[in-house]
């Protein structure tokens, strides 16, 4: 299989890179499409506001520009940022990937160690309290706005005295980044959670009702024998086929969260530099999402060949 | 009178005008604040640029407050002139030079010495440095100011025309290091000299702070200037505090429980919105924060209509009567606003002038109070009338009396005070259409002249009307509804020109309230924006901090940072 | 139909009627602002008089005692409530203050009147736009799996594309190529285009996935070498499989939009104020100090969390037994 593999990740490695190229593009094309920039009549004359677009070169064909930035990007230089002048946007990126890779990796881990035996549980169908608890903290969860949660836990973090208020300082050892994270970690990874039970539920809720488990069962296997074996086998199938799009989303980072905790992260550059119309941030941060994006659902593919070997071969 | 007496009447009142100018440095508002200890302050935004020359945001004039320090400081709370780095001033008779003493033995925070070469170094890069915002700031009536510096220690200011303002311009001007930023301006890279990829070292400062440390999106530290000139009453050394952190918070919801938590111990925005008054109450009650009235605020939101003239036909010549304007401001009930959008801490205004503005502040010159029954009137002589019965009213050609109003979104004071004046306008039969937009976009529409009428707010410092021109004068960028006019297009507007002109200049404080009041009347006559509140500005802070001057105009507390102090240090997290 | 499904079906049922009545039950119109009303509290009907008898269900009107402070009192009496009068279902003689049975906004609105008459709009909105996104997630996700080679990668990466595309930047170019006035009809067809829009790539990229594994396995491949059609193979094997993935997507697409019309109000893709929508009514929570001192401003997550629930029943499975033997 090993040809075969290699091919495989290299066809991906290429896909990846063209959703990069083309997102990119198309942040870059749309923001200077848009009317409007990151200079505002309200603030500047328009004699300064005429002088400052000269000098970035907004005022040229949009064609022209287009092709400014292509040959940048091929020196793999993203521009500068216009919303932190002088600044570099890889420097930027450089500074938050890693918060949010780690809020993103810390809330993944929360949600699939919660959500996925959840579901196993719910899936079953029967009405435990274990069951009806958590299938009414999903159905709470999901209809949550994503705002009133994490205000919630800042308002608990404020109240009890017992995490921070958001924020994250730059120099801490262990033990202080875990307490910073613990609260955005629930507020990102508690929705995560939700959606993760609901789907491995529902999966597994029909898995169960497949004529292989129903074989099995006939055939007198134990009963969690069959859900461990089988059932799970199937059912994650549906499960995995959106998880990569979970992690990628994750892993560009939630700009609800990161900007309630003022968590330093990107979801939060990207916001502002959407606010600021900063065309340059933009750009970066929807490559990197959608880099993010191809290595979830590459991730997410790998292992689901690994769970029906069939899908692998016949690739 | 002989001519002897008149001698003597004369240099009496010179020797008046002359003493009258020499004042001691300004003392700090109480006595014995302990110095030392840290304060930690909220911001909602960062500067792009920390030069206040290349960067007008509220977060680049925290800055600038915190580290550069000026000729002469207006001080906010008492609205009068102080000196600063200049120790005393003489005027001219005619007003029109203002000779500074500058004070002896100033050095920057690096250790360089501070020298008229670095005043006349600032005016410089004001005006002639490409990028600089703050050109139009330090000019008198639209012109330059002639500037010299006889000597180390003197600078004279010569005004083109008589400026009645005089000195209280240089409080626009935060003094830049020669020594350190001339070759920049020289190759043309002073725009990015200071600039957070630059290191911080090299910014060097007259004012009380020196930024140490700047982490991107989070916070900003700065730390006592050793070097700094300003002492209190008691000849102590300012500031008191040794560090001062800046985080950044863009959300009010976090940065007001931040607040409540004790993690910061003020707001750079200080003031707290209506709705959380009654949550920071009971906050105070148990002594967990303090509340301080700050007074009214200076800066009230404003509705003006687009007055441009139209090119071509006009769809509805009715939104650009005077009579329309006036009866908006008949049926709006200015004190429903003040109860239901600020929960009643806020004052009923008619014009950009409030309460704070001291003097300049007539009660009576708008003629168009809260009156349905006259604004029907008014509407009904403009030609709009319920012609079908149908509760909306329409215009001579049978079309319904409607118009738009744009505003940015997720301002919410904004957004509610319109949605009360859409409602109360129905009852008027005028529909009034809202339509939230980014600040880019209500910007363009703005300067394009596309748009029926504009909600906005800005943000002034300045009590005296001198100091915004670009406001009354139909040729100012400011002029909000009808900007950049090259001669006046109305009569008023000209009788407005005029009468500004004259107040500029003229030198009597009685006849310059004089003219302004006429100004005002004919302003409140022809109503080209309306006003409708101005707020009650209370502020939140920490009880741990001592010896804070609250003012409306942000920043409220920071503003006089150097005499802040912490009587204790702060709780565990 | 089991116990859940019924409880479900009723559920919504419930919602739906509410939204489709707001006339008949609510005693105000959702725009109408109540001077000294601002955040008052709700007034919920009692039964017990304060006397201790029982009586007729009453409401005790409130009274604004501090504005600033938002406090409100009863003003002591007891208003009985009225059946049946001037086409309302339920309402009270207003003299001594309005009825307002889940409190009042901060501009003096009637909570409940804008939480039965927002469901109109969000709700409509909401599962249109979920409906919309399942049908082109479908249609493509399944062209896509089964297909399988160019097609499936060339779909995927347009699904891609959108997923990582940030939105407001089309939102916004939208916005400005629209009029500057909208109505309400322009709005929700424009909110249901672009929710739509962006919700069909993750139901796409989940529908392959089963429908890619499923298509190997052994009674599809049976099918195929009987000689059923692909058509046929689609339907009657492969898309079932889809249903639980689509029915979950679906019950967490629906609170997902609601609370995304909300944000894309600050693009200016709003509904017109003053109308009622449960995305703007929970911004406007956002905005205030709604957990400590208006908990019933988050009304509509109370209401979107019924409706999730109604979904969720709706579309369970009866509970399947797995030991028979122990």
């Amino acid at each position: 299989m090993a040809p075969h593999f290699r091919s495989f990740i290299l066809r991906r490695l290429a896909a990846a890179a063209g959703l990069v190229f083309v997102v990119s593009s198309a942040a870059v094309v749309l923001a200077r499409l848009t009317p409007g920039d990151h200079l505002s009549e309200f603030e500047l004359s328009p004699a300064q506001i005429a002088a400052e677009r000269h000098r970035l070169g907004l005022d040229r064909p949009l064609f022209a520009q287009y092709v400014d930035w292509l040959g940048r990007l091929a020196r793999l230089d993203l521009g500068e940022s216009t919303r932190y002048p002088g600044r570099s946007v890889a420097g930027l990126i450089g500074e938050r990937v890693g918060n949010t890779l780690m809020l993103g990796i810390a809330a993944l881990v929360l949600a699939t160690l919660i959500g996925i035996p959840l579901g196993v549980i719910t899936g079953r169908g029967r009405a435990d309290p274990i069951s009806v608890a958590a299938r009414g903290g999903s159905v709470l969860l999901l209809a949550l706005p994503p705002v009133v949660l994490s205000l919630g836990l800042l308002f608990v973090a404020s109240r009890t005295g017992w995490f921070p208020v958001g924020g994250l300082p730059p120099d801490g050892d262990a033990a202080t980044i875990v307490r910073y994270l613990a609260m955005p970690v629930l507020s990102l990874g508690l929705p995560v959670a939700a959606t993760l039970e609901r789907l491995q539920s529902r999966a597994m809720a029909d898995a169960l009702r497949h004529p292989s488990v129903r074989a099995a069962r006939a055939r007198g296997i134990s009963g969690t024998r069959v859900i461990w074996r089988h059932a799970l086998r199937l059912s994650l199938t549906p499960v995995l086929a959106v998880y990569g799009v979970i992690t990628g989303t994750l892993m560009s980072g939630s700009f609800v969260v990161e900007y309630v905790m003022t968590w330093p992260g990107l979801g939060r550059l990207l916001y502002d530099g959407l606010i600021a119309r900063d065309a340059n941030i933009v750009a970066g941060c929807a490559a990197t999402g959608a880099a993010f994006l191809a290595v979830g659902i590459f991730a997410a593919d790998a292992a689901l060949a690994a769970a029906d070997p069939r899908v692998a071969e016949a690739r | 009178m002989t001519t002897t007496r008149k001698h003597l009447l004369f240099l009496g009142v010179l020797l008046l005008i002359g003493g009258g100018c020499r004042k001691a440095p300004a003392p700090a508002t109480t006595t014995g604040p302990v110095r030392g200890g840290e304060l930690v302050a909220s911001l909602r935004s960062e500067p792009a640029n920390y030069n206040r020359y290349f960067d007008s945001s509220a977060a680049a004039d925290v800055v600038a407050l915190l580290t550069q320090a000026r000729l002469v400081r207006v001080n906010r709370a008492t609205d009068t002139p102080e000196p600063a780095l200049a120790e005393r001033w003489e005027s001219s008779p005619d007003g029109r030079l203002q000779t500074l003493k500058l004070r002896n033995g100033v050095t920057f925070s690096d250790g360089a010495p501070f020298t008229s070469a670095d005043v006349l170094f600032s005016f410089a890069v004001a005006y002639d440095a490409p990028g600089s915002q703050l050109g139009e700031s330090v000019m008198a009536a639209g012109q330059r100011l002639e500037v010299t510096a006889p000597d180390a220690t003197t600078v004279v200011v010569r005004f083109p025309a008589a400026f009645a303002p005089g000195v209280r311009i240089l409080d626009n001007l935060p003094i830049l290091p020669r020594h350190t930023l001339e070759p920049a301006l020289r190759n043309g890279t002073i725009r990015k000299a200071w600039t957070p990829s630059s290191p911080l070292g090299d910014m060097a400062g007259l004012g009380p702070f020196v930024l140490t440390e700047h982490v991107a999106g989070q916070r900003m530290v700065f730390s006592r200037n050793a070097h700094y000139w300003r002492r209190d009453q008691t000849q102590n050394p300012l500031p008191y505090l040794d560090r001062l952190v800046i985080e950044v918070i863009p959300d009010q919801n976090a940065e007001a429980l931040r607040l409540e938590s004790g993690a910061t111990d003020l707001m750079s925005n200080a003031d707290i919105r209506p709705d959380d008054y009654a949550r920071f109450k009971r906050l105070a009650d148990q002594g967990r924060l303090t509340l301080l009235d700050a007074g009214v605020g200076l800066d009230p939101n404003v509705l003006w209509f687009n007055l441009k003239p139209q090119s071509g036909k006009d769809p509805r010549p009715w939104l650009r009567r005077k009579e329309f304007r006036q009866a908006v401001s008949c049926g709006i009930d200015r004190q429903a606003i003040v109860n239901t959008v600020y929960l009643g801490a806020a004052v009923p205004i008619f014009g950009p002038i409030t309460p704070r503005h001291g003097a300049w502040y007539s009660s009576d010159v708008s003629p168009y109070p809260h009156d349905p029954a006259r604004a029907r009137r008014l509407l009904a002589a403009a030609g709009l009338t319920d012609r079908n019965g149908d509760g909306q009213l329409e215009d001579g050609s049978g079309n319904p009396v409607r118009f738009s109003v744009l505003l940015q979104k997720d301002i919410t004071i904004r957004e509610r005070t319109v949605a009360l004046l859409q409602e109360q306008l129905r009852g008027l039969g005028v529909t009034l259409d809202i339509v939230g937009l980014d600040l880019g976009s209500v910007g363009k529409r703005w300067v394009t002249g596309d748009y029926d009428s504009i909600f906005h707010g800005f943000q002034a410092s300045a009590t005296d009307p001198a100091m915004n021109l670009d406001f009354w004068l139909s040729s100012g960028t400011n002029h909000f509804w009808n900007p950049g006019q090259p001669k006046p297009t109305t009569d008023w507007e000209a009788r407005i020109d005029g009468l500004m002109r004259q107040q500029v200049q003229a030198q009597d404080p009685a006849e310059r309230q004089r003219l302004f009041r006429e100004v005002q009347q004919v302003f409140g006559e022809h109503v080209p924006a309306l006003y409708f509140v101005a707020p009650k500005v209370t502020i939140a802070l920490n009880p741990r901090v001592v010896n804070p001057t609250p003012v409306p105009q942000i920043p409220q507390l920071l503003w006089s940072a150097d005499t802040l102090a912490v009587s204790r240090p702060r709780g565990p997290q | 139909m089991t116990r859940s499904r019924a409880a479900g079906a009723s559920l919504l049922l419930l919602l739906v009627v509410s939204s489709i009545g707001a006339p008949v039950l609510t005693p105000h119109s959702p725009l109408r602002q109540f001077p000294d009303f601002e955040n008052a509290p709700p007034m919920w009907p009692h039964l017990i008089s304060a006397n201790g008898s029982v009586r007729r269900p009453f409401i005790r009107p409130l009274r604004m005692v501090d504005r600033l402070e938002r406090r409100f009192a009863p003003s002591g009496i007891e208003v009985p409530i009225l059946w049946f009068r001037d086409g309302a279902l339920w309402s009270i003689d207003e003299t001594d203050g309005p009825w307002l049975p889940l409190g009042a906004d901060p501009l003096g609105r009637d909570v409940f009147s804008r939480l039965l008459y927002g469901a109109r709009l969000s709700l409509s909105v909401a599962l249109m736009a979920s409906l919309a996104a399942l049908l082109i997630g479908i249609v493509v996700g399944g062209l896509a799996g089964f297909a399988g080679g160019r097609v499936d990668t060339a779909l995927m990466a347009l699904a891609d594309f959108i997923l990582v595309l940030p939105a407001i930047f089309v939102v916004l170019s939208l916005r400005a190529a629209m009029p500057l006035v909208l109505s309400v009809s322009q709005v929700f067809w424009t909110l249901t285009l672009v929710l739509a829009a962006s919700g069909w790539p993750v139901v796409a990229r989940g529908v392959r996935g089963v429908v890619s594994a499923e298509r190997r396995k052994e009674y599809a491949e049976a099918a195929k070498s009987v000689g059923a059609s692909p058509w046929r193979i689609l339907q009657r094997h492969l898309l079932p499989a889809t249903t639980g993935l689509l029915l979950s997507l679906e019950t967490m697409m629906v609170p997902a939009f609601v609370v995304a019309e909300g944000t894309l109000t600050l693009v200016g893709l709003g509904f017109p104020v003053p109308a009622a929508s449960w995305g703007s009514m929970l911004r406007d929570a956002w905005q205030g100090s709604a957990f400590t001192d208006a908990p019933w401003l988050l009304a509509p997550a109370g209401a979107l969390a019924l409706t999730v629930l109604a979904m969720q029943l709706l579309g369970s499975t009866a509970p399947q037994t797995v030991e028979p033997s122990k």
